[in-house]
């Protein structure tokens, strides 16, 4: 009897768990594979947002993509902001992991405060980077006033700066996530391992390279590629800091996208973009994933 | 646990269905209707001033419940296409650029006879003959704003011709004054001088010519476009602008320009609802200068809301839009907080009991007087509406004069640019 009412509550259980799997499964179905679907068949066709209907234009939109200089550009500086932030955010992360890595107040508060540019909204991010980026903002200010620069620096009013500065605000942003995935990488590896290695005469550096590094593999596969991604389909950030310039500087290929669909009208013609784009993003993170993975192996 | 899961899958459902099936715009049996209404916020046009002249146009329609939507941003245009997409097309729309929609058959023209009744230039915004917008006040984009104490020091008075205005610069700039303000960080401020020369040199002698770009008649790589746009260049290869030019918010610009930081401003009238009262007899205007020192207006007739075609009531949208559109207090609003120049028919500016600047007054005379008004390109809503994202590349090119010599190529990128756009 006992055993009975058991297997009932087994089943009752699965039964709970199989529900909440089916509903996460309806909800990725719902917002994720019926849009690409629907992205994707729009590709194929000239939809125009104010138009009603629309025409299959077979293969046109990905041949226009072929020649589009803008959308070289946008492609181009998207995927050097991806690699030049991923790197930087990465090193960044895992430095302040390591300092952070103690169990003192002091340090888990520090740990909040490296995790709070990833929760801050990507919107009030660019808003409030580009009240300290301005001509009269606060970096500008403080660097005349601590005599650093004799004339305020032109942040955001350069192709060249506008870059670099999209570049340090969104590596700032996502160092903050970099470190809480290092430190609970650091946080698995067992004490005994550096000790042992004290005890074998081991410096600091030996330790970072030979036991540290090798053991948050997982954590950089993880870190690496999720950082390559946000990137590859940032939109909030810059729309807020530079609008995409000066003169298209900027602009990713997320806010391509958007300005074609909902500017210029070619909705079919963005959908392309946005496919192209998914596909791009998709080789990157899974060549990324394997070679990551292989070297978690190897080492 | 199976009753948790159970109840956590019933709510997620339940949301679903929420969010699938919302509908803003009604119609019920009783003669009530409810109609969303596309708005936006500026430092003027404040949530504040939405509420009241909503509520106040809502009086004079009983039955009709207004929903306002707020775009996030000024860019109203591509919120209310994003809002299309997704079924979410508001019945009225404030002042969006109406030829956008038009070949889709999204708005509905206002009755001409009530648009001739009302309004001074009754086809100042019409799209092929109709009118979407009802032409309630114009702007002049740009004016050339300026600080008359940094006059005085310079020793220098309000140029009229090209070169004049190129000597004001260099006198300004000998007597350690910034001669111009811009606040290049937001694109379109970023192009307000372009728009100038462009308007005033190759509108001005040819008013057509944006009619004559849509067929290809004429280019923006043409000399004399690429010579206009050079001016612009002029300007910053000669450091007239303010150091780190395209580093300094549109927002920040007023601030410095109102704080005597810099001598001229060129901006939309609209600046003259950011002149502070204790500026107001400090600052002047004129307008954008010429080669011949004649006078150029460019100008655009703006208004205030479109109906969808698609409104549940169309008879109670336009007449809403309609008590909206001739209500004194929203003028008086837009005319003190936008800068807006009023254009009802039989009224003055007394007739709105507003307390304007002098500068108010002096820039309101370009509208009065008989004088070249052109189409200001990139902000005319009339036929002269350039298509699809140009203004944006526009905006790209200004922005681009800071960094290169190339005028040319700049120009002919935006011939490139339309022939897209306008495909």
């Amino acid at each position: 009897m006992k055993s009975r009412s058991r297997w009932l509550r087994d089943v009752r259980n699965d039964l709970g768990l199989r529900l909440i799997a089916a509903t996460a499964l309806l909800l990725y179905v719902i917002f994720i594979v019926v849009p690409v679907l629907m992205s994707l068949h729009s590709s194929f066709t000239d939809e125009n947002p104010l138009q009603s209907g629309s025409n299959f234009i077979g293969l046109a939109n990905y041949r226009t993509m072929v020649h589009d200089g803008e959308l070289h550009a946008t492609v181009l500086y998207t995927l050097a902001l991806a690699l030049a932030v991923t790197v930087v955010a990465n090193v960044v992360g895992i430095a302040f992991a390591v300092l952070l890595n103690r169990s003192k107040l002091s340090y888990r508060v520090l740990r909040t405060v490296a995790f709070l540019p990833q929760v801050v909204s990507g919107v009030i991010v660019g808003f409030v980077w580009k009240t300290i980026l301005t001509e009269d903002g606060l970096l500008n200010n403080a660097l005349t006033r601590l005599h650093l620069v004799k004339e305020p620096v032109d942040w955001l009013g350069t192709p060249h700066m506008a870059q670099l500065s999209v570049g340090i605000v969104v590596a700032w942003v996502l160092s903050g996530f970099t470190t809480v995935v290092y430190l609970a990488a650091l946080q698995n590896i067992p004490p005994e391992l550096y000790d042992a290695s004290s005890i074998d005469g081991a410096t600091s550096r030996q330790q970072f390279r030979m036991i540290t590094l090798r053991l948050v593999a997982p954590a950089t596969t993880i870190s690496v590629t999720i950082s390559l991604i946000t990137v590859l389909k940032l939109y909030d950030v810059i729309t807020v800091l530079t609008s995409g310039g000066p003169a298209n500087a900027t602009e990713s290929t997320a806010q391509y996208i958007v300005k074609l669909a909902f500017t210029s009208d070619r909705f079919g013609y963005a959908s392309a973009v946005a496919m192209g784009l998914l596909l791009l993003s998709a080789v990157i993170a899974l060549s990324v994933t394997s070679f990551l993975r292989r070297r978690e192996i190897d080492l | 646990m199976f009753r948790r899961c159970l109840t956590a899958a019933a709510a997620v459902s339940l949301l679903l269905l929420a969010a699938c099936s919302s509908s803003p715009s009604s119609s019920g049996a009783d003669g009530k209707v409810t109609l969303t209404y596309l708005t936006f916020n500026t430092p003027s046009l404040t949530p504040t001033f939405w509420k009241n002249s909503i509520a106040a146009a809502q009086k004079s329609v009983p039955g009709v419940t207004i929903k306002q939507v707020v775009a996030p941003n000024t860019d109203r245009d591509s919120y209310a296409k994003q809002l299309k997409a997704s079924g979410q097309f508001p019945d009225l729309l404030q002042s969006i650029t109406p030829s956008q929609y038009t070949s889709a058959n999204l708005l509905q023209p206002y009755d001409q006879s009530w648009i001739d009744a009302n309004f001074l230039l009754p086809q100042g915004n019409a799209i092929k003959g109709k009118v979407y917008i009802p032409p309630t006040n114009s702007q002049i984009i740009p004016l050339v704003f300026y600080n008359k104490q940094l006059f005085a020091r310079a020793g220098v008075q309000p140029p009229k011709t090209w070169a004049d205005f190129l000597a004001v610069c260099a006198k300004l700039k000998s007597a350690g004054v910034t001669p111009i303000e811009l606040g290049g960080n937001d694109p379109f401020a970023a192009a307000v001088p372009l728009t100038g020369a462009i308007s005033a040199d190759v509108l001005g002698k040819d008013p057509k010519w944006l009619q004559e770009r849509y067929a290809g008649t004429v280019k923006f790589a043409d000399a004399n476009v690429v010579a206009a746009a050079t001016k612009m260049r002029t300007l910053v290869s000669d450091g007239y602008f303010e150091k780190g030019a395209l580093n300094v918010s549109y927002a920040d610009s007023i601030t410095q320009f109102n704080d005597g930081k810099a001598a001229m401003y060129p901006m939309g009238s609209w600046y003259l609802g950011s002149v502070p009262k204790d500026a107001w007899d400090n600052i002047g205007v004129f307008p954008w200068p010429t080669d011949d020192g004649s006078v150029v207006v460019p100008f655009a007739v703006g208004g205030s809301m479109a109906i969808s075609t698609h409104a549940p009531d169309i008879k109670a949208a336009t007449a809403f839009a309609e008590s909206w559109s001739l209500s004194p207090d929203n003028l008086k609003a837009l005319i003190e907080g936008d800068g807006a120049f009023p254009m009802l028919k039989g009224k003055t500016l007394a007739d709105y009991k507003v307390n304007v600047s002098p500068v108010f007054t002096d820039s309101y005379g370009y509208v009065t007087q008989t004088n070249n008004k052109v189409s200001s390109i990139g902000w005319a809503t009339n036929d002269d509406a350039m298509p699809g994202s140009l203004n944006n590349d526009f905006y790209a090119a200004a922005q681009a004069l800071f960094n290169t010599a190339d005028v040319a190529g700049q120009m002919k990128k935006l011939d490139s640019a339309w022939n897209t756009a306008s495909k």
